[in-house]
């Protein structure tokens, strides 16, 4: 039988190697419903063992009453102790059934659960390896990482529920025909009496969950609040501010606290309802039933067993009602998946992809930029949007033009037309998928050593151009695999890196070297630590051909120069394109091309450039930046 | 070159000796005997707990990060919160000791009814049922009072404890929090917050209450039939072994589990957001992989806690049921002896039944208080933290600011600035300038009182910077980073910090100084518009003009801009640059900066190098120093 964790090969396969596999086929992503249809089919038999293992489970409650008030029947009333023991031994055992298969069902259950649960965070992993810089543009990263985190939950909650619900069903018709066959009379008032119980705290959920949504609402925010302090601790500590934000602070947990106090006491109301109406039917039960016996037509032991019915029919029409509310929810986390998981990548490889040779001269078609084979050149810009698409173009990246569609959120917007949102939602998205498909599959315009970079293959474009731009990510773990995250470089090349990029002190600030730990993202290095270590890293790939946007903005002059000077050595010979409109590395420069908008309008040397005009003026653009800071 | 990486030879690793992801001894052997099966099961089972007492370890004392208190200073937090509402905690008890109470009648009743069918015929079984029923009635109004005070005990408890919590820290001494990585903070407010308050405010109160319905059916049991009971009692008793080892190991399982998954979050987080990075070096079969490995360690985790979970159901499944037997068997002797009724026999039945909700809740929430005391005292580990300083009275007297021989060091033997002394003249400019690791930002900080130096004084007006109450410091000196952070709250909110009395009128002039009053104006509720993460969206320039009227309302003499040239993004500059200049204009500035030109209109450059000021002069002092640092540096910038 299949067990966690699963074995999820969707969308992505690593490449290469004895390992690689086949790439297994996608989710079914054509609706909510088939999707966590998929799902349920990715656990095997599992939740069927589960509900049947459940019935097992149940027995004690199913067979214990019986058993129970025909001891007292056949064994104490009459003064049998051989038919007591063998009462007893009954119930003995069937308390051991259910001891073990309760063991049982619930090793499944957490199996179960944890398929669906680490599956969907499986997924979700690999679809963003698929998609890459894509997927951000087809959803929004909070919805995408909600659904691995929470929406995974909703799956695993489900496979319990169906597990559980369908044991439940089973033991509940069951229980039902014994009751029916004791006492039709009896039977048929409790099998009425106990969903009417049940459907009496029913309107008084809705109010409930109303304030439960309230809470959880003010608690999110009371979240936000709490974190947004954290994230502004310095200014508050620096500048002040501290009683006002105290202040706000307990103000939205007075009001979290009032919404908590308000949804208990709906909690309150349901569970003393609960308290009253299981007790009167019990006592209704019983004054029944004594009347029964008394008029002959029941037995002592049968009315001990029927209270025990009694009680226990409550808790599987308690465990129906929570299906439904579980289903309901797995299918809105469902729609929420399916948006994530349906895009495909924009990418077509070409048939027959044409081998790059990276010694060779890159041109771009729509500005005009040529850059030599084995030069250092830098592109100059006023405009800093101009070089970063110039820079997406360079490295076959789509450009940052469009804003996600996000899914979440329809469920808490009451009212209107929830259909024709969707729709609309649906169209908008289609829209942005056809464009980017268009932009993809056409002929790219960047042609490296007069191949156009859309007839070869995407994966060999990367190899070839590595492009590290101002969104450049550091990663959790040690500066060691920061540095060398394919764990490909000797200890010398990795040195020769991190002392281009000038990041020694970053080194030497972390305790450990190169085994010195970077949190996530790098948080806790400066941004000038951060920016040279996401250098050395783009400097240890040894790319053929390598760009590099804005590599030193967030360093000093005095390192900056250092860092010009060293890249330069280090990058000898092999292509590299710097975007900086900094003098330091300007004069280093094999060539300087001068952007405007998407024009090149200037080529050179920086000294022979320096006498235009219009060069002159972008360069000391970014010296007057400076003078507002004096 | 490689000279200046210190023990990289050693620290760098080959990773053939990394240890795999998961130990090769936790896979379940195949084709192995039943013995050699149970036998690797119980090495898999102590490793996965040698894993959850390393992981609680970690919790406990961690090797970076904030301090994290012991469970002593939990326990005090707890009954201090609870001793300050006696009355309501007494009131809690009371109301739910009487519930629990009246449900302990109805089986003694029921059992009555049972009693009168059988020997009387069915006499007077209508007044008893009207009894049962007004008990009922009772019980469900016991139940709903004590139901609604233990929500209110729960959460004023939660919300005093979080209530305290950000108070703290808001409290944080500054040089700390301008130290320190602001991650490990995050984490506590969001998921220690988020463990500690499922259990005040549910764990405390339910625990308390099964507490007591435990006790009590205890009691009604022996009342009902003392043969009966202790029996029965007896075999719910043999699970005491099984549940103590479950409570002893079960929370460090959870707190093991808790932790693997902020762990996948956490890479998955980084992979999702990094897309596009992870695309361009190639690091998708990576980012994969790990987030394989994480579900594998998080899978181990859960196995552990799956497994400890069936050893307590396994005992507590029968322990509890088998008293169903035992009332049987002990009923049927009684009764043929005449010791027992049969309505004694059906109470002691519904109590044996009503006793194991009780009790598995019992256990149940235990488990969770202990999770949430891990939480707790990771929380209450901030008000650990020692004050850096213990303001005087002396009070500055003019506003010269005059450091003398600083030194400093972050770890103990290793000074980042070694005497520096330095006198700002009031009114002037002052640039700063020197290669990463020079100790220029230290310098910052030292000059705007955010650290104390280890020798020498950093002194206004006569006054160590360091000596003076927070409120005073703040408007003599501001160090102004990189982050411009827009708060949640009103823009009025956003700009009073360092006066929080200011009135309206200060804040429009402020507003008017950065050339914000206008699009202020226009927001849908003026100063009570609320910005920030979720709120109104500021555009970059906005949010930087909110930066800088925040210090026009601070009104420091002197500004330290550290980096501050990133405080102003270059596409915004040019609209920017008027607000930064009304907020300079007429204060002394010290500005520690990145580009040259910065330094070049400055009135007077800083070289710091090695932590020393290697050269002090005018711009054209140091540029026609031959052999100068500065001079060779602004050669290579303007060539």
């Amino acid at each position: 039988m299949r067990d966690f964790p699963p074995t999820v090969t969707s969308f992505w396969s690593p490449a290469g190697g004895a390992g690689a596999r086949e790439v297994a086929p996608p989710p079914d992503t054509r609706g909510p419903v088939r999707f966590l249809r998929w799902t349920l089919r990715q656990q095997g038999p599992v939740v069927w063992v589960a509900t049947l293992f459940g019935v097992l489970w149940q027995l004690p409650l199913i067979a214990g009453p019986w058993l129970f008030g025909w001891s007292i029947d056949n064994g104490i009333v009459p003064g049998d102790a051989d038919a007591v023991a063998l009462g007893a031994a009954g119930l003995f055992a069937v308390t051991l059934v259910g001891a073990v298969f309760g063991i049982a069902l619930h090793t499944l259950v957490v199996r179960s659960w944890l398929i669906s649960l680490y599956g969907t965070t499986m997924l979700v992993t690999r679809k963003a390896a698929q998609m890459g810089h894509v997927l951000p543009r087809r959803a929004p990263t909070g919805e995408i990482l909600s659904v691995a985190s929470s929406d995974s939950d909703e799956f695993g909650a489900m496979t319990e529920i169906i597990a559980r619900a369908g044991s439940q069903l089973v033991s509940f018709l069951a229980v039902a025909g014994i009751v029916l066959a004791t006492s039709p009379r009896l039977g048929v008032v409790v099998l009425i009496a106990a969903p009417v119980l049940f459907g009496v705290a029913l309107p008084f959920l809705r109010p409930l969950h109303r304030r439960q949504q309230v809470e959880r609402s003010r608690n999110s925010e009371l979240t936000s609040l709490a974190t947004d302090i954290v994230a502004g601790l310095r200014i508050l500590r620096g500048i002040g501010g501290e009683r006002t934000f105290r202040q706000n602070y307990e103000r939205q947990s007075q009001s979290a606290r009032a919404a908590g106090i308000s949804a208990g006491v709906w909690q309150a109301v349901i569970e003393a309802l609960g308290v009253l109406f299981s007790g009167v039917f019990l006592v209704l039960l019983l004054w029944l039933g004594a009347r029964e016996v008394v008029a002959g037509r029941l037995s002592v032991g049968e009315l001990v067993s029927f209270l025990g019915y009694g009680l226990y029919l409550i808790g599987p029409i308690r465990t129906f009602f929570e299906f439904a509310q579980k289903v309901t929810r797995a299918l809105v986390s469902a729609r929420k998946a399916v948006a994530i998981f349906e895009p495909e990548p924009p990418w077509r490889d070409p048939d027959r992809p044409i081998p790059l040779d990276a010694v060779g001269t890159l041109v771009d078609g729509t500005t005009g930029l040529v850059v030599r084979p084995g030069e250092l050149t830098v592109v100059a810009s006023a405009v800093p949007e101009d070089t970063a698409r110039l820079a997406d173009r360079l490295g076959r990246y789509l450009p940052a033009d469009t804003e996600p569609v996000a899914e979440a959120g329809d469920e808490e917007e009451a009212g209107g037309d929830r259909r024709a949102r969707r729709a609309e939602r649906a169209r908008r998205r289609a829209e942005i998928a056809a464009r980017d498909a268009e932009k993809a599959r056409g002929p790219w315009g960047v042609r490296l050593s007069g191949v156009d970079l859309g007839d070869a293959s995407l994966a060999e474009v990367r190899r070839t151009v590595v492009v590290s731009d101002t969104s450049s990510q550091l990663f959790a773990g040690t500066l060691q695999d920061a540095v060398d995250p394919h764990r490909r470089l000797t200890r010398e090349q990795a040195e020769e890196a991190l002392l281009a990029a000038n990041a020694e002190d970053v080194y030497d600030a972390l305790p450990g070297g190169w085994q010195g730990v970077i949190d996530e993202r790098g948080r806790g290095l400066s941004g000038g630590q951060r920016q040279r270590v996401v250098l050395a890293r783009a400097l240890g790939l040894d790319a053929p051909v390598l760009v590099l946007v804005e590599p030193t903005s967030a360093v000093d002059a005095h390192t900056e120069a250092r860092i010009a000077e060293r890249v330069t050595r280090v990058r000898s010979g092999r292509t590299t394109v710097v975007c900086t409109v900094s003098p330091l590395w300007l004069h280093h420069a094999d060539r300087v091309v001068l952007l405007e908008g998407d024009h090149v309008v200037a080529d050179g040397r920086h000294e022979d450039l320096l006498s235009d005009p219009a060069y002159r003026s972008v360069v000391a653009r970014a010296m007057d930046d400076e003078e507002v800071a004096r | 070159m490689s000279a200046t990486l210190e023990d990289s030879a050693a620290t760098w690793s080959d990773h053939r000796a990394d240890p795999p992801v998961i130990d090769p001894r936790l896979v379940p052997p195949t084709g192995a005997s039943r013995s050699e099966r149970l036998a690797a099961w119980r090495l898999r089972h102590h490793l996965r707990r040698d894993e959850a007492d390393r992981v609680y370890a970690g919790a406990r004392s961690p090797d970076r990060g904030w301090p994290v208190a012991d469970d002593r200073a939990v326990l005090r937090f707890f009954r201090e919160l609870i001793g300050r509402r006696r009355a309501m905690f007494a009131t809690l008890v009371l109301l739910n000791a009487l519930a629990a109470g009246t449900g302990l009648v109805v089986p003694r009743l029921l059992g009555e009814l049972v009693d009168r069918t059988v020997d009387e015929a069915g006499a007077g079984i209508a007044g008893v049922a009207w009894l049962v029923v007004l008990v009922v009635c009772l019980q469900a109004l016991f139940t709903f009072l004590g139901q609604v005070v233990s929500t209110r005990f729960g959460q004023d408890l939660l919300a005093s404890s979080r209530e305290f919590i950000v108070a703290t820290i808001l409290r944080l001494p500054v040089g700390r929090v301008e130290g320190a990585s602001t991650g490990d903070l995050v984490t506590r407010v969001t998921r220690d917050v988020g463990t500690m308050s499922r259990s005040v405010q549910f764990g405390l109160p339910m625990a308390i209450i099964s507490l007591l319905t435990v006790g009590l059916s205890v009691v009604a049991m022996l009342l009902n039939s003392v043969l009966l009971a202790v029996p029965s009692l007896l075999v719910i008793s043999t699970s005491a072994v099984a549940v103590r080892n479950y409570l002893r190991t079960a929370p460090r399982g959870y707190i093991t589990e808790g932790a693997s998954y902020s762990r996948i979050n956490t890479t998955l987080t980084e992979t999702v957001e990094g897309a596009r990075t992870v695309e361009a070096l190639g690091l998708s079969d990576h980012r994969v992989r790990q987030g394989d490995d994480d579900i594998a360690v998080s899978a181990q985790a859960e196995r552990y806690t799956m497994s400890l979970r069936n050893l307590l159901f396994a005992v507590i499944d029968v322990a509890f049921n088998t008293p169903r037997v035992v009332t049987l068997v002990v009923g049927a002797w009684g009764y043929a002896n005449g010791w027992l009724s049969l309505g004694q026999i059906t109470a002691a039945v519904l109590y044996v039944e009503a006793l194991s909700g009780p009790l598995d809740r019992l256990v149940g929430e235990l488990d969770r208080l202990q999770v949430g005391a891990t939480s707790t005292a990771r929380l209450l580990g901030i008000a650990e933290v020692p004050p850096d300083r213990a303001p005087g009275d002396a009070l500055p007297d003019g506003r010269e600011l005059v450091a003398q021989d600083l030194r400093f060091a972050y770890r103990e033997g290793h000074d980042v600035l070694h005497g520096v002394d330095l006198r700002l003249r009031s009114g002037e400019r002052l640039a700063v300038v020197g290669p990463s690791g020079s100790g220029k930002s230290t310098l910052g900080r030292l000059l705007s009182g955010i650290n104390r130096p280890r020798t020498g004084s950093a002194r206004v007006g006569g006054v160590d910077l360091v000596d003076l109450p927070l409120e005073v410091l703040r408007t003599e000196v501001a160090l102004v980073t990189q982050e411009h952070h827009v708060f949640i709250g009103t823009v009025r909110d956003n700009i009073v910090l360092a006066r929080e009395d200011s009135p309206d009128e200060a804040v429009w002039d402020a507003l008017r100084a950065v050339g914000a009053d206008d699009w202020v104006r226009r927001l849908p509720q003026g100063l009570d518009t609320r910005i920030g993460s979720g709120q109104q969206a500021l555009t970059p320039a906005q949010a930087q003009e909110v930066a800088l009227a925040r210090l026009i309302i601070a009104d420091p003499h002197t500004l330290v801009l550290d980096e501050a040239t990133s405080l102003i993004d270059p596409r915004t500059a040019r609209s920017v640059e008027g607000s930064m200049n009304a907020l300079l204009e007429g204060r002394t500035v010290v500005a520690i900066a990145h580009r040259l030109h910065t330094a070049h209109d400055a009135d007077r450059i800083a070289v710091v190098i090695d932590g020393r000021i290697t050269e002090l002069g005018s711009h054209h002092e140091l540029v026609d120093r031959e052999g100068g640092e500065y001079a060779a540096l602004w050669r290579a910038w303007t060539s």
